[in-house]
């Protein structure tokens, strides 16, 4: 009995004029185009993520408790930390782009996937460093203010003669805990929702690539 | 230069563009969908361009960026809803002599493989083409045996769709 396949195999290189003939012209004008491939998206993103965070840190310095940071005196441990933060973007940046220039579609086709995966690794990455540098500044930004800002000393002293320091301290804890968490949260559902939406085909797929290898 | 770079692929295109049309056909199932399909190989192709060789035949080239599009660059068209529909319009599916069942077979297997998911397609589509294992492998970048079972499964699959 004649294979399935083969038959379809028949029927399937029989007639090649049951497809549309484009003519030069109209592939011409497909060629003036732009691409509108999940490469050229994550590659827009991508740049947005890093504009969003570079925007983000020069919009933290100008605010007035930055401003008065500087008077407590601790250039010390803000100015190494603002050129490790710069450092870090550029060290993203350049994986990024050195990932993206890596990106074939000539590659078969898992190494094309592997490739456009880690492009949008890095960025990932990048993502989670700024949350976690974010935690670390709130973090340092409330231990100072607790060390030097006169005003929240003197409500410490007052809540210590009220017996109600304990209160105090657990309710300016839970506050920040609380804040944080739902500025990473909506940040992660972002991402979870962009990401999912654009990447879902491609993760299907390498999924079942990799399957097949297993 | 970009103009003669131009004219030798919008003629080596115009020629093979077959190709391009299966692998539309093998992914889409509605008329936008496959302009817009083909639009994007297009594109893809006239990117990577500039890089052909020439030391593979173009139409190689071809499979392999054309496949790279459908299953990883490619997201699905926007513009879903259609009313024409392509097996019944443009690809209607004619056995020279005429057989009901022959027909009928190729109308289910057709309507099977596009069932597939699209790894399971790709392999289909290669194999349609006459490519050996060798070559859907590289295409793939998975291994000869392993490329060789998959194909074994399809088979099985289709089968059993086929002769429930």
């Amino acid at each position: 009995m004649m294979d399935e396949l083969d038959l379809l195999k028949k029927d399937w290189n029989k007639d090649d004029n049951k497809y549309p003939k484009l003519t030069y012209n109209e592939i011409y004008k497909m060629i003036l185009n732009k691409s509108s491939s999940i490469v050229k998206w994550i590659f827009i993103i991508s740049l947005l993520e890093f504009a969003f965070w570079t925007v983000i840190s020069f919009l933290l310095k100008d605010t007035e408790s930055m401003k008065r940071f500087e008077q407590y005196d601790a250039d010390a441990v803000f100015i190494p930390l603002m050129i490790f933060g710069y450092i870090i973007l550029a060290y993203f940046f350049y994986l990024f782009f050195k990932n993206y220039k890596t990106i074939s579609v000539t590659d078969n086709a898992k190494v094309l996937m592997e490739n456009i995966l880690k492009t949008r690794k890095t960025v990932k990455q990048y993502v989670a460093f700024n949350l976690i540098y974010l935690v670390i500044s709130t973090v340092a930004v409330l231990y100072l203010e607790f060390e030097k800002d006169q005003q929240i000393i003197n409500q410490v002293q007052q809540a210590t003669a009220n017996g109600e320091v304990f209160k105090f301290y657990a309710t300016i804890i839970i506050t920040t805990v609380l804040l944080l968490a739902v500025a990473i949260g909506i940040l992660l559902l972002f991402y979870w929702l962009v990401y999912g939406i654009l990447l879902k085909r491609l993760n299907s797929n390498y999924r079942e690539l990799k399957k097949l290898d297993s | 230069m970009k103009k003669e770079l131009e004219h030798s692929f919008i003629e080596l295109l115009e020629k093979h563009q077959n190709i391009v049309h299966k692998v539309c056909r093998l992914y889409t199932n509605n008329y936008d969908a496959h302009n817009d399909l083909f639009q994007e190989i297009t594109i893809q192709l006239w990117k990577a361009y500039p890089k052909f060789r020439g030391d593979s035949k173009f139409s190689t080239w071809m499979y392999r960026v054309g496949l790279n599009t459908a299953i990883t660059l490619y997201r699905k068209s926007k513009r879903r809803i259609s009313t024409q529909d392509f097996e019944g319009v443009e690809f209607k599916i004619k056995a020279e002599n005429y057989d009901d069942t022959e027909e009928q077979q190729l109308k289910i297997l057709y309507e099977a493989v596009h069932q597939l998911n699209d790894i399971e397609k790709a392999l289909v589509f290669l194999y349609l083409e006459d490519k050996d294992y060798r070559e859907i492998s590289e295409t793939l970048g998975i291994s000869e045996v392993n490329a060789r079972v998959k194909m074994n499964r399809i088979k099985t699959k289709l089968k059993t769709i086929l002769n429930p």
